[in-house]
Protein backbone atom coordinates (compact mmCIF):
# COMPACT_ATOMS: atom_id res chain seq x y z
CA UNK A 1 0.00 0.00 0.00
CA UNK A 2 3.03 2.07 1.28
CA UNK A 3 4.77 1.81 -1.70
CA UNK A 4 1.95 2.26 -4.31
CA UNK A 5 1.54 5.79 -3.09
CA UNK A 6 5.17 6.19 -3.19
CA UNK A 7 4.83 5.68 -6.83
CA UNK A 8 2.06 7.25 -7.56
CA UNK A 9 3.65 10.43 -5.83
CA UNK A 10 6.84 9.83 -7.85
CA UNK A 11 4.54 9.38 -11.30
CA UNK A 12 3.34 12.78 -10.20
CA UNK A 13 6.18 14.65 -9.85
CA UNK A 14 7.47 13.30 -12.88
CA UNK A 15 4.34 14.27 -14.84
CA UNK A 16 5.25 17.89 -13.80
CA UNK A 17 9.05 17.72 -13.92
CA UNK A 18 8.27 17.06 -17.73
CA UNK A 19 5.90 19.59 -17.99
CA UNK A 20 8.24 22.23 -16.64
CA UNK A 21 11.33 20.99 -18.26
CA UNK A 22 9.66 21.09 -22.08
CA UNK A 23 8.74 24.64 -21.16
CA UNK A 24 12.73 25.12 -20.43
CA UNK A 25 13.73 23.31 -23.26
CA UNK A 26 11.14 26.23 -25.59
CA UNK A 27 13.43 28.66 -23.67
CA UNK A 28 16.48 27.43 -24.02
CA UNK A 29 16.28 26.66 -27.77
CA UNK A 30 13.73 30.26 -28.18
CA UNK A 31 17.10 32.19 -26.78
CA UNK A 32 20.13 31.26 -29.17
CA UNK A 33 17.66 32.68 -32.41
CA UNK A 34 16.40 35.69 -30.77
CA UNK A 35 20.19 36.72 -30.06
CA UNK A 36 22.49 36.15 -33.50
CA UNK A 37 19.66 38.28 -35.51
CA UNK A 38 21.03 36.75 -39.02
CA UNK A 39 20.04 32.87 -37.63
CA UNK A 40 16.80 33.50 -37.15
CA UNK A 41 15.46 31.38 -40.37
CA UNK A 42 18.46 29.41 -40.09
CA UNK A 43 18.86 27.22 -43.08
CA UNK A 44 16.51 29.15 -45.56
CA UNK A 45 18.59 32.36 -45.48
CA UNK A 46 21.42 31.42 -47.96
CA UNK A 47 18.52 30.80 -50.06
CA UNK A 48 16.65 33.80 -49.10
CA UNK A 49 19.68 35.79 -49.82
CA UNK A 50 19.89 34.56 -53.17
CA UNK A 51 16.58 35.39 -53.78
CA UNK A 52 16.73 39.20 -52.57
CA UNK A 53 19.26 39.93 -55.04
CA UNK A 54 17.11 38.05 -57.95
CA UNK A 55 13.87 39.88 -57.89
CA UNK A 56 14.16 43.30 -56.72
CA UNK A 57 11.49 44.09 -58.40
CA UNK A 58 9.82 44.67 -55.07
CA UNK A 59 12.03 46.81 -53.85
CA UNK A 60 12.12 45.99 -50.14
CA UNK A 61 12.54 42.16 -50.63
CA UNK A 62 14.25 40.45 -48.08
CA UNK A 63 14.63 36.79 -46.13
CA UNK A 64 11.13 37.47 -43.62
CA UNK A 65 9.20 38.81 -46.82
CA UNK A 66 10.58 35.89 -49.16
CA UNK A 67 9.74 33.52 -45.98
CA UNK A 68 5.89 34.46 -46.12
CA UNK A 69 6.25 34.14 -49.78
CA UNK A 70 7.16 30.86 -49.43
CA UNK A 71 4.17 30.11 -47.31
CA UNK A 72 1.47 32.08 -49.91
CA UNK A 73 -0.46 34.07 -47.99
CA UNK A 74 -0.34 36.97 -45.05
CA UNK A 75 -1.31 35.84 -41.93
CA UNK A 76 -3.17 39.33 -40.40
CA UNK A 77 -4.41 39.54 -36.79
CA UNK A 78 -7.10 42.07 -36.99
CA UNK A 79 -10.53 43.26 -34.97
CA UNK A 80 -13.39 42.20 -36.56
CA UNK A 81 -15.51 44.46 -34.25
CA UNK A 82 -13.96 48.50 -34.55
CA UNK A 83 -15.37 50.46 -37.22
CA UNK A 84 -13.18 51.71 -39.48
CA UNK A 85 -10.06 50.50 -38.30
CA UNK A 86 -10.42 46.68 -38.66
CA UNK A 87 -14.47 45.66 -38.87
CA UNK A 88 -16.06 42.37 -40.58
CA UNK A 89 -18.82 43.39 -42.48
CA UNK A 90 -21.65 40.53 -41.64
CA UNK A 91 -23.10 41.01 -44.86
CA UNK A 92 -19.83 40.40 -47.19
CA UNK A 93 -18.09 38.67 -44.71
CA UNK A 94 -15.33 40.70 -45.87
CA UNK A 95 -12.93 42.40 -43.24
CA UNK A 96 -13.31 46.65 -43.75
CA UNK A 97 -10.89 49.24 -42.23
CA UNK A 98 -7.82 51.15 -41.87
CA UNK A 99 -5.80 48.28 -40.62
CA UNK A 100 -7.04 46.07 -43.60
CA UNK A 101 -5.69 48.30 -45.84
CA UNK A 102 -2.60 48.73 -44.01
CA UNK A 103 -2.65 44.95 -44.33
CA UNK A 104 -3.49 44.87 -48.05
CA UNK A 105 -0.69 47.18 -48.74
CA UNK A 106 1.72 44.72 -47.09
CA UNK A 107 0.24 41.94 -49.26
CA UNK A 108 0.73 44.05 -52.39
CA UNK A 109 3.86 44.60 -51.26
CA UNK A 110 4.97 40.91 -50.70
CA UNK A 111 2.73 39.23 -53.07
CA UNK A 112 2.46 41.95 -55.75
CA UNK A 113 -1.43 41.03 -55.23
CA UNK A 114 -3.39 42.82 -52.54
CA UNK A 115 -5.76 39.88 -52.08
CA UNK A 116 -2.93 37.67 -50.82
CA UNK A 117 -4.15 38.67 -46.90
CA UNK A 118 -5.47 35.78 -44.31
CA UNK A 119 -7.41 37.83 -41.72
CA UNK A 120 -7.80 36.62 -38.39
CA UNK A 121 -9.88 38.05 -35.63
CA UNK A 122 -8.43 38.99 -32.37
CA UNK A 123 -8.67 40.86 -29.63
CA UNK A 124 -6.82 42.39 -26.87
CA UNK A 125 -6.10 39.52 -25.36
CA UNK A 126 -5.92 37.09 -28.17
CA UNK A 127 -3.23 38.57 -30.63
CA UNK A 128 -0.10 38.42 -28.15
CA UNK A 129 -0.60 34.69 -27.55
CA UNK A 130 -1.57 34.32 -31.52
CA UNK A 131 1.89 36.03 -33.03
CA UNK A 132 3.93 33.98 -30.45
CA UNK A 133 2.18 30.57 -31.68
CA UNK A 134 2.51 31.90 -35.22
CA UNK A 135 -0.97 31.39 -36.08
CA UNK A 136 -0.65 35.20 -37.67
CA UNK A 137 2.29 36.32 -39.33
CA UNK A 138 1.90 40.27 -38.12
CA UNK A 139 -0.79 42.37 -36.01
CA UNK A 140 -2.60 45.23 -37.13
CA UNK A 141 -5.24 45.30 -34.45
CA UNK A 142 -5.33 49.04 -32.52
CA UNK A 143 -2.47 47.69 -30.83
CA UNK A 144 -0.54 50.41 -28.55
CA UNK A 145 3.19 50.69 -28.49
CA UNK A 146 4.13 50.52 -24.89
CA UNK A 147 7.93 50.38 -23.64
CA UNK A 148 6.57 47.07 -21.22
CA UNK A 149 5.61 45.24 -24.42
CA UNK A 150 8.34 45.95 -26.33
CA UNK A 151 9.95 43.39 -23.90
CA UNK A 152 7.65 40.51 -25.74
CA UNK A 153 7.06 42.10 -29.03
CA UNK A 154 8.26 44.24 -31.91
CA UNK A 155 6.96 47.19 -32.98
CA UNK A 156 6.99 49.50 -35.85
CA UNK A 157 7.00 52.71 -35.83
CA UNK A 158 3.13 54.38 -34.92
CA UNK A 159 1.13 54.66 -38.18
CA UNK A 160 -1.74 56.41 -36.25
CA UNK A 161 -2.38 58.13 -32.79
CA UNK A 162 -5.50 57.37 -30.83
CA UNK A 163 -6.78 58.70 -27.20
CA UNK A 164 -8.52 56.55 -24.27
CA UNK A 165 -12.50 58.10 -23.97
CA UNK A 166 -15.17 56.86 -21.87
CA UNK A 167 -18.25 55.79 -23.19
CA UNK A 168 -21.31 56.68 -20.76
CA UNK A 169 -25.31 55.44 -20.52
CA UNK A 170 -26.82 58.86 -21.37
CA UNK A 171 -28.96 58.64 -18.01
CA UNK A 172 -25.95 58.24 -16.06
CA UNK A 173 -25.31 61.80 -15.64
CA UNK A 174 -21.70 61.53 -16.05
CA UNK A 175 -19.32 63.79 -18.05
CA UNK A 176 -16.31 63.67 -17.15
CA UNK A 177 -13.49 61.83 -15.07
CA UNK A 178 -14.56 63.97 -12.30
CA UNK A 179 -18.34 62.31 -11.60
CA UNK A 180 -16.50 59.44 -11.25
CA UNK A 181 -15.92 59.05 -7.93
CA UNK A 182 -16.61 55.57 -6.41
CA UNK A 183 -17.71 54.48 -10.12
CA UNK A 184 -16.66 51.04 -11.64
CA UNK A 185 -14.67 51.58 -15.21
CA UNK A 186 -14.81 48.59 -17.52
CA UNK A 187 -12.11 47.54 -19.28
CA UNK A 188 -10.78 44.95 -21.82
CA UNK A 189 -7.69 42.51 -20.38
CA UNK A 190 -4.35 43.24 -22.41
CA UNK A 191 -5.68 47.03 -23.33
CA UNK A 192 -3.71 49.89 -21.37
CA UNK A 193 -6.94 51.60 -20.85
CA UNK A 194 -6.43 50.42 -17.51
CA UNK A 195 -3.62 52.59 -16.66
CA UNK A 196 -4.07 55.14 -18.25
CA UNK A 197 -7.73 56.03 -16.52
CA UNK A 198 -6.09 55.30 -13.35
CA UNK A 199 -3.96 58.36 -13.70
CA UNK A 200 -6.86 60.22 -14.83
CA UNK A 201 -8.60 59.28 -11.56
CA UNK A 202 -5.42 59.77 -9.17
CA UNK A 203 -4.82 63.48 -10.69
CA UNK A 204 -8.82 63.98 -10.73
CA UNK A 205 -8.71 63.09 -7.21
CA UNK A 206 -11.35 60.66 -7.15
CA UNK A 207 -11.39 56.85 -6.90
CA UNK A 208 -12.67 54.51 -9.18
CA UNK A 209 -12.42 50.50 -9.19
CA UNK A 210 -11.98 48.34 -12.39
CA UNK A 211 -13.64 45.24 -13.78
CA UNK A 212 -11.90 43.77 -16.53
CA UNK A 213 -13.49 42.06 -19.88
CA UNK A 214 -12.10 39.34 -22.21
CA UNK A 215 -14.31 41.49 -25.33
CA UNK A 216 -15.65 44.60 -26.10
CA UNK A 217 -19.26 43.21 -26.60
CA UNK A 218 -19.03 41.91 -22.76
CA UNK A 219 -18.09 45.53 -21.72
CA UNK A 220 -21.08 46.86 -23.39
CA UNK A 221 -23.21 44.10 -21.98
CA UNK A 222 -22.07 45.07 -18.62
CA UNK A 223 -22.20 48.26 -19.29
CA UNK A 224 -26.08 48.29 -20.52
CA UNK A 225 -26.55 46.17 -17.60
CA UNK A 226 -25.27 48.70 -15.13
CA UNK A 227 -22.44 45.93 -14.16
CA UNK A 228 -20.00 48.96 -14.53
CA UNK A 229 -20.63 52.43 -15.20
CA UNK A 230 -18.26 53.42 -17.40
CA UNK A 231 -16.70 51.53 -20.70
CA UNK A 232 -13.20 52.76 -21.67
CA UNK A 233 -11.06 52.03 -24.13
CA UNK A 234 -9.75 53.93 -27.05
CA UNK A 235 -11.82 56.40 -28.59
CA UNK A 236 -11.84 54.54 -31.91
CA UNK A 237 -12.67 51.53 -30.66
CA UNK A 238 -15.71 53.15 -28.21
CA UNK A 239 -17.51 55.33 -31.26
CA UNK A 240 -18.32 51.89 -32.35
CA UNK A 241 -20.34 51.60 -29.65
CA UNK A 242 -22.47 55.08 -29.65
CA UNK A 243 -26.12 54.43 -29.58
CA UNK A 244 -29.16 56.11 -28.45
CA UNK A 245 -28.76 54.94 -24.86
CA UNK A 246 -24.78 55.62 -24.61
CA UNK A 247 -22.29 58.66 -25.39
CA UNK A 248 -18.92 59.51 -25.31
CA UNK A 249 -17.41 62.01 -22.97
CA UNK A 250 -15.46 64.61 -23.85
CA UNK A 251 -12.84 63.14 -21.66
CA UNK A 252 -9.11 62.05 -23.60
CA UNK A 253 -6.33 60.39 -21.88
CA UNK A 254 -2.82 59.62 -22.62
CA UNK A 255 -2.41 59.18 -26.56
CA UNK A 256 -0.92 56.32 -27.37
CA UNK A 257 0.38 55.02 -30.38
CA UNK A 258 -0.56 52.11 -32.89
CA UNK A 259 2.31 49.66 -34.74
CA UNK A 260 1.80 46.98 -36.47
CA UNK A 261 3.13 44.53 -34.23
CA UNK A 262 5.55 41.08 -35.40
CA UNK A 263 6.98 38.09 -32.97
CA UNK A 264 10.12 39.62 -31.23
CA UNK A 265 12.33 36.71 -32.77
CA UNK A 266 11.48 37.63 -36.01
CA UNK A 267 13.69 40.90 -36.67
CA UNK A 268 14.37 41.05 -40.12
CA UNK A 269 10.16 41.26 -40.20
CA UNK A 270 10.05 44.22 -38.47
CA UNK A 271 12.56 46.20 -39.90
CA UNK A 272 10.90 44.99 -42.84
CA UNK A 273 7.32 46.11 -41.57
CA UNK A 274 9.02 49.16 -40.38
CA UNK A 275 10.18 50.60 -43.65
CA UNK A 276 6.91 50.10 -45.32
CA UNK A 277 4.95 52.15 -42.68
CA UNK A 278 8.00 54.92 -42.81
CA UNK A 279 7.64 54.96 -46.36
CA UNK A 280 3.99 55.12 -46.27
CA UNK A 281 4.08 57.80 -43.83
CA UNK A 282 6.62 60.23 -45.57
CA UNK A 283 4.45 59.65 -49.21
CA UNK A 284 1.17 60.12 -47.88
CA UNK A 285 -0.29 57.17 -48.47
CA UNK A 286 -1.04 56.65 -44.24
CA UNK A 287 -2.62 60.21 -44.70
CA UNK A 288 -5.14 59.44 -47.46
CA UNK A 289 -6.55 56.23 -46.13
CA UNK A 290 -6.61 58.16 -42.48
CA UNK A 291 -8.87 60.58 -44.31
CA UNK A 292 -10.67 58.06 -46.30
CA UNK A 293 -11.63 56.34 -42.97
CA UNK A 294 -12.74 59.51 -41.79
CA UNK A 295 -10.28 59.03 -38.21
CA UNK B 1 16.67 39.07 -21.02
CA UNK B 2 15.11 36.31 -22.84
CA UNK B 3 11.51 36.78 -24.45
CA UNK B 4 10.97 33.30 -24.49
CA UNK B 5 7.25 32.78 -22.96
CA UNK B 6 8.54 31.23 -20.05
CA UNK B 7 11.44 32.72 -19.03
CA UNK B 8 12.73 33.12 -15.87
CA UNK B 9 12.44 37.05 -15.42
CA UNK B 10 8.48 36.66 -15.82
CA UNK B 11 8.58 33.92 -13.16
CA UNK B 12 9.94 36.64 -11.32
CA UNK B 13 7.42 38.91 -12.20
CA UNK B 14 4.95 37.06 -10.92
CA UNK B 15 6.92 35.97 -7.36
CA UNK B 16 7.00 39.71 -6.86
CA UNK B 17 2.94 40.04 -7.46
CA UNK B 18 1.87 36.70 -5.21
CA UNK B 19 -0.23 39.04 -3.30
CA UNK B 20 -2.47 39.58 -6.66
CA UNK B 21 -3.04 35.38 -7.44
CA UNK B 22 -3.15 34.77 -3.72
CA UNK B 23 -5.97 37.01 -3.36
CA UNK B 24 -8.27 35.27 -6.07
CA UNK B 25 -7.23 32.14 -4.85
CA UNK B 26 -8.73 32.92 -1.69
CA UNK B 27 -11.56 34.35 -3.12
CA UNK B 28 -12.50 31.04 -5.27
CA UNK B 29 -11.53 28.99 -1.77
CA UNK B 30 -14.68 30.74 -0.47
CA UNK B 31 -16.87 30.97 -3.32
CA UNK B 32 -15.84 26.84 -3.36
CA UNK B 33 -16.60 26.35 -0.35
CA UNK B 34 -19.54 28.16 -0.11
CA UNK B 35 -21.13 26.81 -3.32
CA UNK B 36 -20.20 22.98 -2.02
CA UNK B 37 -22.84 23.86 1.20
CA UNK B 38 -25.39 25.04 -1.31
CA UNK B 39 -24.87 22.61 -3.77
CA UNK B 40 -25.23 19.72 -0.85
CA UNK B 41 -28.33 21.45 0.95
CA UNK B 42 -30.20 21.69 -2.42
CA UNK B 43 -28.83 17.96 -3.63
CA UNK B 44 -30.39 16.44 -0.19
CA UNK B 45 -33.79 18.52 -0.55
CA UNK B 46 -33.72 17.61 -4.06
CA UNK B 47 -32.39 13.48 -3.97
CA UNK B 48 -35.10 12.92 -1.37
CA UNK B 49 -37.56 14.80 -3.50
CA UNK B 50 -36.77 12.44 -6.09
CA UNK B 51 -36.81 9.08 -4.29
CA UNK B 52 -40.16 10.39 -2.75
CA UNK B 53 -43.48 7.99 -3.59
CA UNK B 54 -45.55 11.09 -4.16
CA UNK B 55 -45.34 11.81 -8.20
CA UNK B 56 -45.62 15.52 -8.37
CA UNK B 57 -42.70 15.51 -5.94
CA UNK B 58 -40.56 13.15 -8.25
CA UNK B 59 -41.89 15.84 -10.98
CA UNK B 60 -40.31 18.57 -9.35
CA UNK B 61 -37.56 16.53 -8.69
CA UNK B 62 -37.21 16.03 -12.30
CA UNK B 63 -37.79 19.48 -13.90
CA UNK B 64 -34.98 20.85 -11.53
CA UNK B 65 -32.23 18.22 -12.54
CA UNK B 66 -33.16 18.62 -15.93
CA UNK B 67 -33.51 21.93 -16.01
CA UNK B 68 -29.83 23.02 -14.58
CA UNK B 69 -27.93 19.81 -15.93
CA UNK B 70 -29.07 20.84 -19.58
CA UNK B 71 -27.92 24.45 -19.36
CA UNK B 72 -24.61 25.48 -20.06
CA UNK B 73 -23.79 26.87 -16.65
CA UNK B 74 -21.83 29.98 -18.67
CA UNK B 75 -25.18 30.52 -19.94
CA UNK B 76 -26.55 30.28 -16.25
CA UNK B 77 -23.96 33.12 -14.58
CA UNK B 78 -24.13 34.95 -18.16
CA UNK B 79 -27.82 34.99 -17.83
CA UNK B 80 -27.72 35.96 -13.75
CA UNK B 81 -25.35 38.72 -14.50
CA UNK B 82 -26.57 40.84 -17.60
CA UNK B 83 -29.91 40.24 -18.00
CA UNK B 84 -31.08 39.88 -13.90
CA UNK B 85 -29.83 43.54 -13.66
CA UNK B 86 -32.34 44.17 -16.57
CA UNK B 87 -35.10 43.22 -14.70
CA UNK B 88 -34.61 44.79 -11.27
CA UNK B 89 -31.89 42.64 -9.69
CA UNK B 90 -27.82 42.94 -9.67
CA UNK B 91 -26.00 40.88 -7.01
CA UNK B 92 -22.53 41.29 -6.46
CA UNK B 93 -20.24 38.50 -8.26
CA UNK B 94 -19.38 36.54 -5.48
CA UNK B 95 -23.25 36.14 -4.56
CA UNK B 96 -23.49 35.25 -8.74
CA UNK B 97 -20.70 32.51 -8.46
CA UNK B 98 -22.15 31.04 -5.07
CA UNK B 99 -25.53 30.82 -5.94
CA UNK B 100 -24.92 30.01 -9.94
CA UNK B 101 -22.29 27.47 -9.28
CA UNK B 102 -24.16 26.27 -6.40
CA UNK B 103 -27.86 25.66 -8.20
CA UNK B 104 -25.99 24.27 -11.03
CA UNK B 105 -23.99 21.16 -9.07
CA UNK B 106 -26.72 21.51 -7.20
CA UNK B 107 -28.86 19.44 -9.60
CA UNK B 108 -26.10 16.66 -10.03
CA UNK B 109 -25.44 16.27 -6.26
CA UNK B 110 -29.22 15.51 -6.20
CA UNK B 111 -29.03 12.64 -9.04
CA UNK B 112 -25.96 11.40 -6.97
CA UNK B 113 -28.17 11.33 -3.39
CA UNK B 114 -31.16 9.56 -5.35
CA UNK B 115 -28.84 6.69 -6.78
CA UNK B 116 -27.36 6.46 -3.09
CA UNK B 117 -31.08 6.45 -1.40
CA UNK B 118 -32.31 4.16 -4.13
CA UNK B 119 -29.54 1.61 -3.76
CA UNK B 120 -30.58 1.32 -0.23
CA UNK B 121 -32.66 -2.05 0.29
CA UNK B 122 -36.88 -1.09 0.82
CA UNK B 123 -36.69 -2.92 3.87
CA UNK B 124 -34.48 -0.80 5.69
CA UNK B 125 -37.21 1.87 5.49
CA UNK B 126 -40.18 -0.15 5.97
CA UNK B 127 -38.45 -1.34 9.26
CA UNK B 128 -36.97 1.65 10.60
CA UNK B 129 -41.15 3.29 9.80
CA UNK B 130 -42.42 -0.04 11.74
CA UNK B 131 -40.26 1.06 15.00
CA UNK B 132 -41.83 4.49 14.68
CA UNK B 133 -39.51 6.81 12.91
CA UNK B 134 -41.04 9.21 10.69
CA UNK B 135 -39.74 10.28 6.76
CA UNK B 136 -36.75 12.87 8.59
CA UNK B 137 -35.58 10.60 10.79
CA UNK B 138 -35.77 7.68 8.56
CA UNK B 139 -33.75 9.56 6.06
CA UNK B 140 -31.34 10.77 8.72
CA UNK B 141 -30.73 8.08 10.93
CA UNK B 142 -31.33 5.02 9.03
CA UNK B 143 -31.01 5.24 4.87
CA UNK B 144 -28.51 8.71 4.75
CA UNK B 145 -25.87 7.40 6.47
CA UNK B 146 -25.76 4.10 4.64
CA UNK B 147 -25.26 5.52 1.16
CA UNK B 148 -22.32 7.59 2.31
CA UNK B 149 -19.89 4.77 1.14
CA UNK B 150 -22.02 4.60 -2.44
CA UNK B 151 -21.91 8.11 -2.68
CA UNK B 152 -18.79 9.25 -2.20
CA UNK B 153 -16.74 8.71 -4.82
CA UNK B 154 -19.32 10.36 -7.10
CA UNK B 155 -20.05 13.28 -4.71
CA UNK B 156 -16.44 14.04 -4.93
CA UNK B 157 -16.16 14.56 -8.53
CA UNK B 158 -19.08 16.69 -7.65
CA UNK B 159 -16.87 18.46 -5.91
CA UNK B 160 -14.06 18.63 -7.73
CA UNK B 161 -15.90 19.85 -10.79
CA UNK B 162 -17.26 22.49 -8.77
CA UNK B 163 -14.29 24.09 -7.48
CA UNK B 164 -12.49 23.63 -11.02
CA UNK B 165 -16.55 25.50 -12.22
CA UNK B 166 -15.94 28.83 -10.18
CA UNK B 167 -13.48 29.21 -12.34
CA UNK B 168 -16.22 30.82 -14.86
CA UNK B 169 -16.42 33.60 -12.58
CA UNK B 170 -13.49 35.12 -14.53
CA UNK B 171 -15.71 36.11 -16.94
CA UNK B 172 -17.73 37.83 -14.97
CA UNK B 173 -14.59 39.92 -13.81
CA UNK B 174 -15.19 37.69 -10.68
CA UNK B 175 -11.83 38.60 -9.07
CA UNK B 176 -11.42 34.67 -8.52
CA UNK B 177 -8.17 32.98 -9.01
CA UNK B 178 -8.39 32.47 -12.83
CA UNK B 179 -9.58 35.97 -13.17
CA UNK B 180 -6.61 37.10 -11.24
CA UNK B 181 -4.18 35.17 -13.04
CA UNK B 182 -5.65 36.45 -16.05
CA UNK B 183 -5.93 39.65 -15.42
CA UNK B 184 -2.17 39.68 -14.21
CA UNK B 185 -1.09 38.10 -17.00
CA UNK B 186 -2.31 40.58 -19.09
CA UNK B 187 -1.11 43.35 -18.26
CA UNK B 188 1.93 44.77 -19.20
CA UNK B 189 4.83 42.37 -20.16
CA UNK B 190 1.75 39.47 -21.20
CA UNK B 191 3.54 36.48 -19.17
CA UNK B 192 0.39 34.83 -19.68
CA UNK B 193 2.47 31.53 -19.70
CA UNK B 194 3.50 31.22 -15.72
CA UNK B 195 0.75 33.00 -14.75
CA UNK B 196 -1.47 29.79 -16.21
CA UNK B 197 0.83 27.28 -15.29
CA UNK B 198 0.68 29.00 -11.15
CA UNK B 199 -3.33 29.58 -11.34
CA UNK B 200 -3.38 25.19 -13.00
CA UNK B 201 -1.34 24.11 -10.04
CA UNK B 202 -3.14 26.34 -6.98
CA UNK B 203 -6.80 24.31 -8.33
CA UNK B 204 -4.28 21.58 -8.37
CA UNK B 205 -3.31 22.04 -4.61
CA UNK B 206 -7.06 22.34 -4.03
CA UNK B 207 -8.64 19.35 -5.60
CA UNK B 208 -6.00 17.09 -5.57
CA UNK B 209 -5.67 16.25 -1.62
CA UNK B 210 -10.17 16.69 -1.82
CA UNK B 211 -9.89 13.46 -4.32
CA UNK B 212 -6.86 11.68 -2.22
CA UNK B 213 -8.93 12.45 1.20
CA UNK B 214 -12.12 10.78 -0.48
CA UNK B 215 -10.37 7.84 -1.92
CA UNK B 216 -8.37 7.26 1.52
CA UNK B 217 -12.07 7.43 3.23
CA UNK B 218 -14.20 5.23 0.89
CA UNK B 219 -11.42 2.63 1.53
CA UNK B 220 -10.95 2.80 5.41
CA UNK B 221 -14.99 2.87 5.10
CA UNK B 222 -14.98 -0.20 3.15
CA UNK B 223 -11.93 -1.84 5.14
CA UNK B 224 -14.16 -1.42 8.51
CA UNK B 225 -17.12 -2.82 6.81
CA UNK B 226 -15.00 -5.93 5.92
CA UNK B 227 -13.25 -6.14 9.00
CA UNK B 228 -16.65 -6.22 11.08
CA UNK B 229 -17.87 -8.54 8.65
CA UNK B 230 -15.13 -11.02 9.19
CA UNK B 231 -14.90 -10.63 13.19
CA UNK B 232 -18.64 -11.59 12.96
CA UNK B 233 -18.18 -14.46 10.88
CA UNK B 234 -15.40 -15.67 13.46
CA UNK B 235 -17.15 -15.21 16.04
CA UNK B 236 -20.03 -17.80 14.31
CA UNK B 237 -17.65 -19.82 13.49
CA UNK B 238 -16.73 -20.26 17.18
CA UNK B 239 -20.16 -20.66 18.54
CA UNK B 240 -20.68 -23.46 16.05
CA UNK B 241 -17.34 -25.09 17.27
CA UNK B 242 -18.62 -24.61 20.65
CA UNK B 243 -21.72 -26.25 20.05
CA UNK B 244 -19.91 -29.36 18.13
CA UNK B 245 -18.38 -29.57 21.52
Amino acid sequence: MKTRKLIALLLTLVMLTAVFSACATKTDTDTPGASPNESVTGGDNTGADADTDADSNTGASNAAADAIRAAGVLKIGCKEDVPNFGLLNTATNEYEGFEIELAKLIANDIFGDPAKVRFQAVTAKTRGPLLDNGDVDMVIATFTITEERKLSYNFSDPYYQDAVGMLVRRDSGIESIADCDGKTIGVAQSATSKDAIQAAADAAGVSVTFNEYGTYPEIQAALNSGNVDVFCVDRSILRGYLSDDLVLTEDKFSPQDYGVTTKFENKELADYVNGLINGWLDDGTIAALVEQFGL
Amino acid sequence: MSRAPFALWRWERLWNDKAVIFNGFVTTLLVSLLALALAMAIGIVFGMLGTSEKKPLRAVNRVYVEFFQNIPLLVQVFFIYNAFPLLGFRWPVFTIGVVGVGIYHGAYVAEVIRAGIRSIPKGQGDAARSQGFGYIQTMAYVILPQTIKIILPPLTNQAVNLIKNTSVLATLSGLDLMYRADSWASQGTLSYGPAYVAAGALYFLICFPLATWARRYERRIKEREHLQLSEAAAEEMMLMAEEML
